[in-house]
This record gives C-alpha cells, structure tokens and sequence, in this order.
C-alpha cells in the first residue's frame, strides 16, 4: 500500500516536473544560458537602422574593438556627431518643413522622445546649449552579453584577425533590439577556436589557441 | 518526506534508517521492480532538478556606462601609461603609472629615468591602496570638525593677518622637500612674515654628513653617491640597498657591477661593517660586526691608514681595540687604495667628526667627482636637525605663534620630546596638511588635507640638474587640496597647483634648459612631461677645497648600560606617512621576514643568556626616568652581542584600523590587540646630541617579561644546512642556493656547480608536448637580486594577491604568489645570506598537474603551468605534491567589502574565491595582451615587450623573462649563462624558471653545495 503511495507522489512529481519542462520548451535552455537575452534599453536605439538601413560600420561607434579588450559603447557625444543635426525622424521633419512653408515661418526645432534622453544626457537644450545647473550623465545602457567575471574576451585580439561581429554577435544589422545571439557557452568558444586553427580565418592560417589561460586568468 | 523512514523500514533497514542496501549490493529483496529508497531518491531528484532547470531565471541585470562624453584617446579597458615621479619618500624616482579607465592602478619604475634605471621599490609600487584608502580625510577640519574649505580659509586668514600684526614667529615643518616649485612657493609664503622659518625635519635624517660637508667642502650638501664607479665599496652601516638616502638608484647602480661574465670575471667588493644585520650587510662580500660604539674608532684608523697611503699621515692615531685587528684595517684601506678614483666609503653615523673622517679618507681616495660629486649634489636629504632642535626649543618657550606642518607627523616623529604635544596646544595657529588624523593632526586647529601623490601636479629635482614631473592620474577623490593652493589662497594669491608650477618652470628651470632643448617653452613643456624627467644645467654651487685640517682622529666612546639600542627603519615602512598601508605591513621583512608590526631584534648569544624565543615580550627601558616600551623579541641571527634594534615609524595614531583585518572566524586573532596600536613607536629612544637625531641608544636595558605574541612570520626555517646527523655525505648544504666565489669563477665559470647523479633519460611522461610556439621562461640572477621585495608588492598590485592579516600570517595562509626566501648558512663572520625569490616554477614535468582530480591545473601549449580558478574544487593535493611550495589556498573569501578600496583591483584578473588554489601565472594576463598587441599589428612577439610585473619593477634587474624559442632574445643568453642552474633540479621536474648561481668576491676558494 505504502509503496503504491510512493509510486503515486513520485509520479505525480514527474509528471509536474515534465509539464513544467513542456511549457518552457520554447525558450530551454542550460543555468546561465543567456541566448535570446534580449533587454529593454534606456533608448530604444535601433541596430537595423543604423547599422542595416544607413549601413553604418560597426567600428564608427564601437571605435575601440580594435585597440581593446572591449568593443566599447560609443559615448554620448559621438551619437550626437549626426544628431545634433538629425534630432527626428525624416518624415516628421519633413512635415514640419512643409508646415512651416505653407505658414510662412521658421521651421521648429523638433527633437523625437528618444532622442530627447540623448539630449537630456548631454545636459543640452534643443538648440545645442549647455543646460545651466546640469552636469551629463552616462546612459545606463543595459549589458546584453555578459560574461561570467572569470572568462575574458578581447575584441581587438578577435577583429584584428578578421572575424566579423556577426560570427558572435549574429545579424545585428536586423535587429531592432539586441539580443544575445549565441549561448557563449565555453563549448561555442572552443569549437570556433578549433575550426579557426583548422580552417583559417577568411582563408588565412591562424593559431587560435585553446590553451585555458587565453580567456581564465 | 515523511516516508521515507516508513520506506527503509519497509526493506528491513536499521533503525536509523541505515543502509541494509550496502550489504545486498543494492538490491533489496526480489521485487527488483518496487521502488527502493535509492530509485526514490533518483526520481525524487530528477523531477525536483527538472523543475529548477525550467525555473532558471535571468542573471542579473547588469548596465555598461560609457562617458557621457569621452576624453581624447581615452580607450575603454585599455592600459595607459603616464610618466610621473614618485613621491613615496624624497627620493624621487622615476615613475610610469599605469591607469586603466581613469583609475591609477599599477605603478611602474620609469625605463628611461637616470636614476631609478626602470626600478621601483615596495613603497612606490604599493602607493594605489593609499590612494583609495577610504579611512583618508573627506575635506578640511576645523577644532577636529569637518568644515568647508571657504569658512577654513577666512578663519586661517584672519589668523594670519592677526600675527603679521604681532609679528609673532611663523614655522613651517616639512620633511626634505625635492619639489623646487613647491620650495619656491613656501619661501613666498613664508616671506610676508618678519619672522617665518622653513624647518626641514627628516624623522630618518643624514643631517650629519651635510654638516660634515659644510665644514670640509664649504657647502652643506648631501653628496650624490655614484655606486656604479665603486669598485671598491666599504660601508658603514649605510643601508643603501634597503633604506638609506635612495635604495633604489643604488641597488640599480650596485647590481650593475655584479654580474661577472666568462670574458670580465669582475665585479665589485664589497664590505659591509655593521652592528645590526641590514639588507645591505646581507648582500656584502664580507661583513663584519663590530660592536655600535666602535664605528668611529675603526673609521679614524681607517683614515690614518688611507692618509699615510696617500703620504699625509694624521698625528696621533689611536690604538685599535676591538673586533677588527690593525692588519685587517691595514688591508681594506690597501684595497681602497689600490682602486682610488675608484673607491668609496658610506657611513650612516650622526656624528659630525665620524662623518668627517668619511669625507678626509673620500678625499684622499681621489673619490670626489669620481664616485661622489658635491657639485650636483643630491637633495634627497636636505634635513636640519640643529633647525629641528632649536624649534623645539622654540614650541617650549612659546615663542611660536603658527605652525604649519605638512607631510610629516611631528608628534609622533618627535615623541623623545614629551612636553612638545602641550606646547602645541598653546600655539594660537596651528595647521596640518596631514592627509588622515595623525597626532599632531588631532591636535591642529586646522586641518587642511593635501592630495594622494597620485591626485596631484608636483615636480621634483632629486639630483642636481635633474627635473622630474609629476602628474596627476585621477581626479581627487576626496575634498582635498594641494599645499600649495592652500598656500596660495592664504596669500590672497589664488592660482591652482598646475598653474603655479607652470610659471615656475617658465621663471626658473626653462631659462636653465640645455642647448639642444627647444627654445618654446610649451615645446619644452610638453617633452618634459611626456619623458618625466629633463635634464637641465646644475644650479651652481661654490664648492671650497677640501679642508684637511680640521680632521681629528677620534677618541673611543664608551660604553654604559647593558645593550645599546639601534633605531632602523623597516625596508616596507620608511617613515609613518605609510602607515596605514597595509600592502606595506604585510610584506614580511627582507631579513626577519616578519609581518605586521616591529619587534626586539635581540643577538642569538644574548637571546641565550636571557631565555629568550621569538616572540617573548620584552621591556626596552633607558634609564628610569627614559623611555621604555614593551615589545615582542625576535633572534636575529648576524646581530652584534649587546645590541639591540627596533624599526622605527610604528605605532601609528588610527593603526588600529587594521584589528579586523583578514578573514574574522571564531579562532581568528586580531591583528592589533585592543587599546594598543599597530607596533610601538621607538621614536622616543631617538636623542639630538651634538646638533642631530641619534639613532643610536646606549645605556639601554632589557628585561624579560612572562608575556608572549607570537610574531607573524612567513619562514619557519632559516638554514640550508642539514642538521649533522641525518645529513648524507657530501650533501650537509642544500643546493638550494648555489654559490661560488670570483677567484674560483675566473678559473671555471661553472665552478659551484652540484653535479647530480639521476638519470634524466627515464621519464614517467612520454615527451610528446612539444613547444612549437612560444615557451615561456625566467632566469633569476641571485647575484643581482638583493632581496628588497619590490617585486612581491608588484606582484600584490597586479594579481589582486589579497591581505589575509596577522593571524593568518602567522598560521603560514599567507597568499603572496611571490615569497623570497632568506636562508643563513655558517656562522659569525663566515655567514652568508642568501636571497631567493620563490614562485611557481612552471614546471614541464610539474607534479601538480599530475594530481589534479578536476584538471584545474593543466599545462599550456606554451610551457605555463595554468591555474584555472573556476575548476577548481579545492582538494589542496596539488599544493602537497609541489616541491617549492608556491601554491596558496584561499582558505576564506577575503574580504572586499570595501568599495572604494576594490578600484585597486586589476580587472584583468580574476578575484579568487574560497576554496580555490591559486599561484604565480607568470602574468599570462600581460602575455596575452602582449600577443594580440604584436599580432593586431602582424608583428611576432619582440623580446622585452611582455614583462612580468615582478622583472618590470626589479630594481636590480635581476628578472629576465621571454621567449626560449626565440634564439635572439635574452632569456635564450641568459639560459646560456655558466651560472645558470635550476631548484631542485635532481627531481626532474624540469622548472621553467633557473636562477644563476651566487658569486661572492672573496679569496678563499668556492664552498659548493
């Protein structure tokens, strides 16, 4: 009787167990497996425009990816290199163009939502000052690969060498918000390290060293 | 989970629900289909890990803040190196600070400045835990509370207009000051006043041989000692190697002339005559002890010798008595003859008429201008203990109305002088520029905190001629200000440190500028800054010729009292500005290797006498009414009988901040005893006689008391000779250590060499790793290396060794990758002292891997044994089977609660965590940095670009570290080197890392291992 009773919990438990697995089937994945990780940034700044549609190269804004361990997250002021001129977008400032036109007056400056944080950031009004009393701030931007503290990455060793930012980062250029593309799990770093050494890199011999203290030190 | 008793009971288990299962091989009964307490126990913990998996959340939310707005040329994560000047001590080495997102993080020696040579010792290297030390003022105090620096500065000016009105006596005390800019501003300042003094009060002073040179050469000047001309080099008790005027300027130039080479088997020789044993005495060629007290009258004979050589014999020379005979003295004075022009004598005495002697036998060796020069003379000392003196004479009688000190702890400095800290309470102004509230600072009506080194613009002119910059490398991180600005502010003269050194270089060091310098001062500017350092025309001085006559041999002091005293100061702790470092304090001594405090240094005969044991509490007392303090003892082997010594700059005001510091478990011992301060201070046994500090006691007694502290050492044995009845023969010294001496080198440059008798064809490992690639090795010149420690403090800063404190000192957890071990062998006069440093070997064959269940240490393609932390699971075998005893175990999860003080972290290495082995990596952080640097530019690795952090700062040069494969580079040459052998050879572990051989200048023929 009692072992009836056991095989029941212990199946009720399984059963619990299996279900629970079903219905995260779709995003499964391994303790500390961040693939997909896809978060909310403070600016809803768009890949697929920037650097799919007006074909910006990666390496204009992540200037240090090849001089660093990190690619770097532009600062604030290089973003406004173009936005101190583009302040919205094309169609809204054409509007107003026209508008102003047809009212016979100086267009107005209009500067969009997400561009305003920018703005903000840089403690600058709409017609480029300094705002008085306000010192800039970085912009929390969230970290979407992270990697644990005790592995190390170093960009400048991977651009130089000629792999491109998509073979980790994946099409970035599609994206509206980045999300983590691969798992950058050890397993993934150590198979492309592998086939690098076997096949090259863009048809150059390379040495992509498997050697532990490359990345754990 | 309640059935499970009623389940094992079922299947007929003990009542403690224990396993019949054991006994049945896992089985129980025949219904092999029911479900047991093992298949529970799997399926409970299947469907429980089933749904921890689907629960995995999101690691947390991390954010990447970029500058809002990013300085040019800054790199995230990318290392930048600034040339600057240390400002540890006043001697003003050159620095290359390597900052790494606007945080200071590593300091590194200069390559290219003249004197350090690319050296740095301990105290520069551990200067960035000083700086993000958050026990460190936050802005000004006024009566002990904190202010704000308007409502400060209108106080101390109105304070100042008040004694201009009553034109009462203004004194500013500093300790010697290198920077001419800052010089020029206090003499500005100290110009308003009627009656304002500069009083340079060096706590560890040489103000005898300045007043030696004022009365032979006409100018009261420290000489600057060239080492590197001395082939003949006998001092004094002068720690030059470890403490005395510039360490490590003379190691650089001392090691120059210790490397004997199969075609110049030459080098220098060097006596050592002292008291105490010092890091200098341990590094001489022959050291001989002589009681404190006899110094002069072997210096006076040893003038008469040199001045009836050079054929001017001085009257009435006095007999010798003592522990070195006439002839002896007859034939070091013959040696310095012999090599005159090339000789030198150093002497550390405060005593005006020994230093005299010092200069008459400099003069007749033809010594000045070849191996010291008066006429760019060093500023590295410039203090005036008659000056000192007189102002506290001053301070008594009340005739002081301010007193302005900076960068000095008067109080504590001065403790001999009891009723000084009631004198300063009756000055009506008193300020301090103390960086934290040390004693006189408590005592101050203001306190005015100056900027961390490396928050601040300064220069300096250590020698004669040579400028040195100083930059800063962060912005202050705390409310702080510059001396000078405050200077500035008092003078209704406003202007910021940057500036004021600017228009001081243009007015007075541009106009000395060299020929080929440029003639734009922006141009001239910018280099200097860029460089660190520039060479401009001496300033002149009128140096007179040498008055001979005024030299009068000496008669012999007597000695009172049982022991004469011996006031040194620690190689980790030059003075108390340092500390509350506790990088400093947990670098065990070069000689006693002990950590954490000062202690008795007490003579192994005399240690006998009184039942003495490291560690029993002593009583030093001089006289009734004297000073006297209580302190551990320690035996210090090679220490004269009837001497006794204690570092000085200990017992600190706030030390006992560090009661807490290391892991805090229910065993632990605090660092610092309640009530009590880190060490003691011994400054009070310090005396001004004869118009100096002495740093010399006698009439000094010495009682036992029945306490005990154990003392924190990291070397339990001291010997490299095997005790007489286990020892094999002709193996009673351990060639752990090789030595050989130059007349046996000359003859065979592998002479010392220990042959061993093992087979290194068999091998347990199959050779099937070869090194195609790089492989990595290091040669350690013992002859050069002379034990200063910079190195492990180097390797503290860039591998985030963490500080465990006293207790776990003293239980041997100490977690330095880098150790250098000390061994004494022989005895008296025949001991030597031997200095290895100790890290991972990187063993081919090492026996750690080999015993690693988890693989967490495995060996690279590149011949690095590799730690890798995050495998780790702590079994500690790898550091059993290690022959050198370089791995270290993270017993706890040191503490980092302290924000501001984790900015010293390198973040290109990862921060350990409890139960993890780590050890030396040999830097493989700077490896491979070195590796994509050379290959981003398609450039193989070119020799001497990737050092170790331990070879970057050696001030003796004595690391070289590189590529073997690479038949150009050093280390390939060094491998080469006769001298070379390697530790423990015989086990076949075949270490990355050999060490050359020791070569002492002595007669007598090589005493192998």
């Amino acid at each position: 009787m009692q072992q009836r009773v056991t095989t029941i919990v212990l199946l009720i438990g399984l059963c619990f167990g299996l279900s629970l697995l079903v219905s995260a089937m779709g995003t499964w994945r391994l303790p500390d497996n961040q693939q997909g990780y896809a978060p909310k940034q403070p600016i809803a700044y768009s890949h697929r425009l920037h650097a799919g549609e007006l074909q910006i190269d990666c390496k204009f804004c992540h200037s240090a990816s090849e001089s660093s361990r990190h690619a770097g997250i532009p600062s604030a002021d290089v973003c406004m290199k173009c936005h101190r001129y583009v302040t919205a977008p094309f169609d809204v400032m054409q509007q107003e163009m026209k508008l102003a036109d047809k009212e016979k007056r100086k267009p107005e400056m209009i500067v969009s939502e997400e561009l305003q944080k920018l703005y903000d950031a840089l403690a600058l009004d709409e017609n480029f000052q300094p705002i008085e009393g306000a010192t800039p701030q970085s912009i929390p931007w969230v970290r979407v690969h992270n990697l644990p503290d005790y592995a190390r990455f170093n960009h400048q060793a991977h651009v130089t060498v000629g792999v491109s930012c998509q073979k980790c980062h994946g099409p970035v250029e599609t994206m509206e918000r980045v999300r983590q593309h691969a798992t950058l799990s050890m397993g993934w770093c150590v198979n492309c390290h592998r086939d690098a050494t076997r096949e090259g890199i863009n048809g150059r011999k390379v040495h992509a060293s498997t050697n532990c203290s490359v990345c754990h030190h | 989970m309640t059935q499970i008793p009623d389940n094992s009971r079922t299947n007929n288990a003990d009542s403690h629900g224990q396993p019949a299962v054991l006994e049945t091989g896992g089985v129980f009964g025949d219904e092999s289909s029911t479900i047991n307490r093992r298949r529970f126990l799997e399926a409970a913990g299947f469907s429980i890990s089933l749904a921890a998996l689907t629960g995995c959340g999101r690691a947390p939310v991390e954010t990447a803040l970029p500058f809002p707005i990013q300085p040019v040329g800054a790199i995230p994560g990318r290392f930048q190196d600034y040339a600057s000047t240390c400002a540890g001590c006043p001697t003003a080495c050159g620095l290359l600070v390597g900052t790494r997102d606007g945080r200071p993080l590593k300091m590194e020696g200069l390559p290219e400045h003249p004197l350090s040579r690319g050296g740095l010792c301990a105290v520069g290297q551990a200067l960035p835990i000083g700086l993000y030390d958050s026990h460190r003022l936050t802005g000004p105090l006024s009566a002990g509370k904190s202010s704000e620096w308007a409502s400060v500065d209108q106080e101390i000016i109105q304070a100042f207009s008040q004694i201009k009105e009553q034109k009462k006596a203004v004194r500013f005390v500093t300790p010697t000051i290198t920077s001419p800019t800052l010089q020029a501003n206090i003499d500005a300042f100290l110009a308003q006043f009627e009656n304002a003094k500069h009083v340079v009060f060096d706590a560890i002073s040489s103000s005898a041989i300045l007043d030696a040179h004022e009365q032979t050469h006409g100018v009261r000047v420290l000489p600057h000692y060239l080492l590197d001309k001395a082939k003949v080099l006998i001092s004094f008790g002068a720690d030059f190697l470890g403490t005395w005027i510039s360490p490590v300027e003379f190691t650089a130039a001392w090691s120059s002339r210790r490397a004997p080479t199969e075609e110049y088997p030459e080098m220098s020789y060097h006596v050592q005559i002292e008291s105490r044993m010092s890091l200098t005495g341990s590094n001489a060629d022959r050291r001989v002890t002589i009681a404190p007290n006899e110094q002069h009258l072997v210096l006076s004979r040893l003038a008469h010798e040199v001045a009836s050589l050079a054929g001017k014999p001085l009257e009435n020379s006095p007999p010798l008595e003592g522990s070195l005979a006439d002839t002896e003295i007859a034939s070091l004075a013959r040696k310095l003859w012999e090599a005159r022009g090339e000789s030198l004598v150093l002497c550390d005495s405060q005593d005006k008429a020994t230093q005299v002697a010092v200069n008459l036998i400099n003069h007749h060796l033809e010594g000045y201008g070849k191996t010291l020069d008066v006429k760019r003379p060093s500023n590295q000392r410039q203090g005036s203990d008659r000056d000192v003196q007189q102002l506290v004479e001053e301070l008594e009688a009340d005739q002081v109305g301010a007193l302005l000190v900076a960068d000095v702890d008067l109080l504590h400095d001065l403790a001999s002088c009891q009723t000084l800290a009631d004198a300063v309470g009756r000055i009506p102004l008193t300020i301090s520029f103390s960086q934290r509230e040390d004693e006189f600072a408590s005592l101050a009506k203001f306190v005015c905190p100056d900027h961390h080194v490396l928050e601040s613009w300064s220069d300096a002119e250590p020698i004669g001629g040579l400028i040195s910059l100083a930059q800063p490398t962060i912005r202050p991180l705390r409310e702080t200000r510059a001396v000078l600005e405050s200077l500035a502010v008092w003078s209704d003269r406003p202007t910021t440190a940057y500036e004021a050194l600017q228009s001081h270089w243009k007015k007075t060091i541009f106009p000395r500028r060299q020929k080929e310098a440029s003639a734009q001062f922006v141009k001239f500017w910018e280099q200097s800054l860029r460089e660190g350092f520039v060479e401009v025309e001496a300033a002149k001085s009128v140096v007179g010729d040498f008055k001979a006559g005024e030299v009068k041999p000496l008669a012999q002091q007597t000695a009172t009292g049982d022991f004469s005293l011996i006031l040194y100061t620690k190689v980790s702790m030059p003075d108390s500005r340092h500390s509350h470092n506790p990088w400093l304090h947990e670098l065990p001594d070069p000689i006693s290797k002990v950590t954490w405090g000062n202690y008795v240094c007490v003579s192994p005969s005399d240690a006998k006498e009184l039942g003495l044991v490291d560690g029993d509490i002593v009583k030093v007392s001089a006289g009734d009414e004297g000073p006297q303090l209580e302190l551990p003892a320690l035996v210090q082997t090679g220490q004269h009988d009837g001497v006794l010594a204690i570092a000085l700059a200990y017992g600190c005001k706030g030390t006992d901040r560090f009661a807490k510091i290391g892991p805090q478990w229910f065993e632990a011992r605090p660092t610092v005893l309640e009530n009590e301060l880190l060490g003691k201070n011994a400054a009070a046994f310090v005396e001004f006689r004869d118009g100096a500090q002495q740093y010399l006691r006698s009439g000094v007694t010495l009682s036992k008391t029945s306490k005990r502290r154990d003392l924190a050492t990291t070397q339990l044995y001291n010997s490299l000779e095997v005790p007489a009845e286990v020892a094999p023969h002709g193996a009673e010294r351990r060639d752990i250590v090789q030595h050989t001496t130059l007349n046996a080198f000359a003859k065979d440059t592998h002479a010392g060499a220990v042959e061993h008798h093992f087979d290194g064809d068999t091998q347990l490992w199959p050779e099937d790793h070869p090194k195609t690639g790089h492989a990595w090795g290091m040669v350690i010149d013992l002859n050069k290396c002379t034990g200063c420690s910079a190195c492990v403090i180097a390797c503290q800063s860039e591998n985030n060794v963490p500080v465990v404190g006293y207790d776990e000192v003293r239980r041997q957890r100490e977690m330095h990758w880098m150790r250098i071990d000390r061994y004494y062998t022989g005895e008296g006069e025949d001991m030597d002292v031997d200095h290895q440093p100790m890290m991972c070997q990187h063993c081919d064959n090492a026996p750690c891997e080999t015993v690693c269940p988890v693989l967490a240490t495995v060996h690279s393609s590149e011949g690095l044994n590799e730690q890798v932390y995050n495998r780790c699971v702590g079994t500690r075998y790898c550091a059993n089977n290690c022959p050198y005893k370089v791995r270290r175990f993270n017993w706890f999860k040191y503490e980092h609660d302290d924000t501001l003080q984790n900015l010293v972290l390198n973040p290109e290495v990862t921060v350990r965590s409890r139960g993890v082995m780590e050890k030396c990596s040999m830097c493989v952080q700077r490896i491979e940095a070195g590796k994509v640097e050379a290959r981003s530019q398609g450039l193989p690795v070119a020799d001497g670009a990737i050092q170790t952090a331990c070879q970057q700062s050696c001030p003796a040069n004595a690391i070289v570290f590189g590529d073997i494969n690479d038949q150009e580079s050093k280390i390939y040459e060094a491998l080469e080197n006769p001298r070379r052998y390697r530790v423990l050879e015989e086990l076949n572990v075949r270490p990355s890392v050999s060490y050359l051989r020791v070569v002492k200048n002595r007669d007598e023929e090589s005493h192998s291992g």
